[in-house]
């Protein structure tokens, strides 16, 4: 059954058509690059844009497929979390296009499709089967997950304050490098030091043994504590030793938030008995988080690029796994902004 | 022609249906006072029901007539989406009809030919507002201002001396002293010509101008608060 599947839950208009074997036969990403001057994303400017592209960006992922709505047996949209009214307009448009055709309809939890992404069948290695620990890293979420069916997770330990791409986003805005900064902020990193300062979880700090609160027992993030001793260090150095010594505080701070999602990572591996990890989610894309991973005695897998970012084809691999209403079962369903569906 | 109408634009969630020998159903969903509008979860359960009371099926409706506000911005976005989510995969014409229209078209039928001052609840201590004669031809554009400045919208809409204009809506309910302030009578509160209906929209949808399912989109008339505070214009409508 052929599968067309929406994503708006943030600042990204997606939608993608996923065949039976689980290969997306098209992927179309519209990012909207107009929030970069308010620095961050501004849920009224992103529902807006979501309207103006949705019809759009689906008829180019049934175009790339070469599919037609004839052809659609599920139509899938992302029910949340996420920001309510962005998500409301994909998941409106999905029940609509589903309900004038009397098609089911799966309302898919986006953290289960960050999940469902090492599922598709994509050209390094994937599909990437159950059981496994999944690590999703991005702007919005930072969560373990133990991932033992497909249709589901438990979560081992999730973020108690930001999340790891935010973090990344907040320490480049500190060291002036704009938003959004995560990918800025690497490059800096590249020239610099990581051992040159100690932040909470950072490996100085491992070493010398003395783990803050914030770096506690358990598989629970924190990144709020990092953040600030990046901020007591910029004031320590004052603006001119701050600005020479940036690649130094870029490669230290980018060290403390890998080794943190790393030292995690290992932790619920260890727990698990399992010996493989996944990943998901923008910060994925990380090259220092990718040449931990690789350190990791363990099979990781992390899926393409495209298929890590928010996107529709990890959506519809859920959809293809997951729960499914049919017509008119789903029209009343709503979007939800906060906390995961896990089953 | 069968015409399915839908409107978002307020609190209710209004649906329609005008079949081809011109008679009309209806149904509304208003939120109990203090509630959460159902635009999102009653819109197309109660587009399911209404058209399963007439024996049809969407497959059936050749027309989408959506209010296209002004009104509550994700309101609006739920029910223009459901509209051209439903046009895109049926095929069917769609149109975008005005919602302040829509309340003026509705209240004609139950009014002396006088002029009508449409308003819907723009939040914030504001309506959105225009002006409509007896023959429903605009007077005065929708605009967000503050109801004690509701005078200059009269002004606008050329209003003979003396002659006094009815206000309806939710806007003129909620702010039915400024209104009357200006020389505007407002029904009763519980007057039938408050509602926004579906038929309405549905009625206008027969004749609007039908457009691509990727062209309807709300009529905000506010922006964005991040884009007036990053420009420090300091609020208001644009
Ligand atoms: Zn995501």
């Amino acid at each position: 059954m052929t599968i067309l599947a929406l994503e708006t839950s943030c600042d990204d208009t997606c939608a993608a058509v996923l065949d039976d074997d689980g290969r997306a036969r098209s992927s179309v990403i519209s990012s909207q690059h107009v929030h970069d001057r308010f620095g961050g994303v501004v849920p009224e400017i992103a529902s807006r844009h979501h309207l103006e592209l949705v019809n759009v960006v689906v008829d180019s992922a049934l175009e790339q497929a070469g599919a037609t709505l004839e052809e659609i047996g599920l139509l899938a949209a992302t029910q949340g979390p996420g920001l309510v009214g962005a998500l409301l307009v994909g998941l409106s448009t999905g029940k609509a296009l589903a309900a004038a055709r009397r098609l089911p309809f799966a309302p898919v939890d986006h953290l289960q499709g960050h999940v469902a992404a090492n599922f598709l069948t994509d050209g390094d290695g994937g599909p990437f089967e159950p059981p496994f620990v999944c690590l999703i890293a991005s702007g919005g979420h930072t969560l373990l997950a133990l991932v033992t069916e497909h249709d589901g997770y438990e979560v081992l330990g999730r973020t108690l304050d930001d999340a790891a791409g935010e973090a990344f986003d907040k320490g480049a805005r500190m060291l002036g490098l704009g938003y959004p900064g995560g990918a800025a902020l690497e490059q800096l990193a590249a020239g610099g030091d990581p051992t040159a300062f100690s932040f909470p979880g950072s490996p100085g700090e491992v070493r010398r043994g003395a783990p803050r609160k914030a770096f506690a027992e358990g598989l629970d993030f924190s990144f709020a504590g990092l953040k600030t001793a990046l901020l007591y260090a910029t004031r320590e150095l004052g603006s001119e030793q701050t600005a020479a010594r940036a690649a130094d505080l870029a490669a230290s701070y980018q060290a403390a938030i890998v080794s943190s999602l790393i030292t995690r990572s290992e932790r619920a591996l260890e727990r698990t008995g399992l010996g493989r990890l996944a990943v998901g989610g923008g910060v994925a894309a990380n090259g220092e988080l990718r040449r931990r991973l690789g350190e990791l005695s363990a099979t990781v897998h992390v899926p393409e690029r495209s298929l890590c970012t928010d996107n529709a084809a990890m959506i519809a691999s859920a959809a293809r796994y997951g729960r499914r209403l049919e017509y008119p079962d789903y029209l009343s369903l709503d979007a939800y902004a906060t906390g995961e569906t896990a089953r | 022609m069968i015409v399915l109408g839908l409107d978002t634009a307020t609190s209710a969630t209004a649906v329609a249906l005008r079949l081809a020998d011109g008679t009309t159903r209806e149904a509304r969903d208003d939120p109990a006072p203090g509630g959460h509008p159902g635009h999102a979860t009653r819109l197309l359960a109660m587009t399911d029901e209404l058209l399963s009371h007439a024996a049809l099926g969407l497959e059936q409706v050749d027309r989408i007539a959506v209010g296209a506000g002004p009104g509550t911005f994700t309101g609006l976005r739920v029910g223009i989406a459901t509209a051209r989510g439903l046009a895109q995969s049926l095929g069917a014409e769609l149109v975008a009809v005005s919602s302040l229209r829509a309340l003026a078209h509705g209240a004609m039928g139950s009014q002396q030919p006088r002029a009508l001052v449409a308003t819907i609840d723009a939040r914030r201590g504001e309506v959105f507002a225009a002006a409509y004669s007896p023959g429903e031809g605009e007077l005065a554009g929708a605009r967000a201002l503050p109801p004690g400045e509701i005078a200059a919208l009269l002004g606008e809409a050329g209003l003979a001396e003396g002659e006094r204009p009815v206000g309806i809506g939710d806007g003129a309910v909620r702010y039915r002293a400024e209104l009357e302030a200006a020389g505007i009578h407002v029904p009763a509160d519980s007057a039938p010509e408050h509602l926004l209906r579906g038929v309405a929209i549905a009625e206008l949808g027969v004749t609007a101008p039908s457009v691509g399912y990727g062209d309807v989109l709300p009529d905000y008339l506010r922006r964005p608060d991040a884009e007036l505070a990053l420009e420090g214009a300091g609020g208001g409508a644009s």
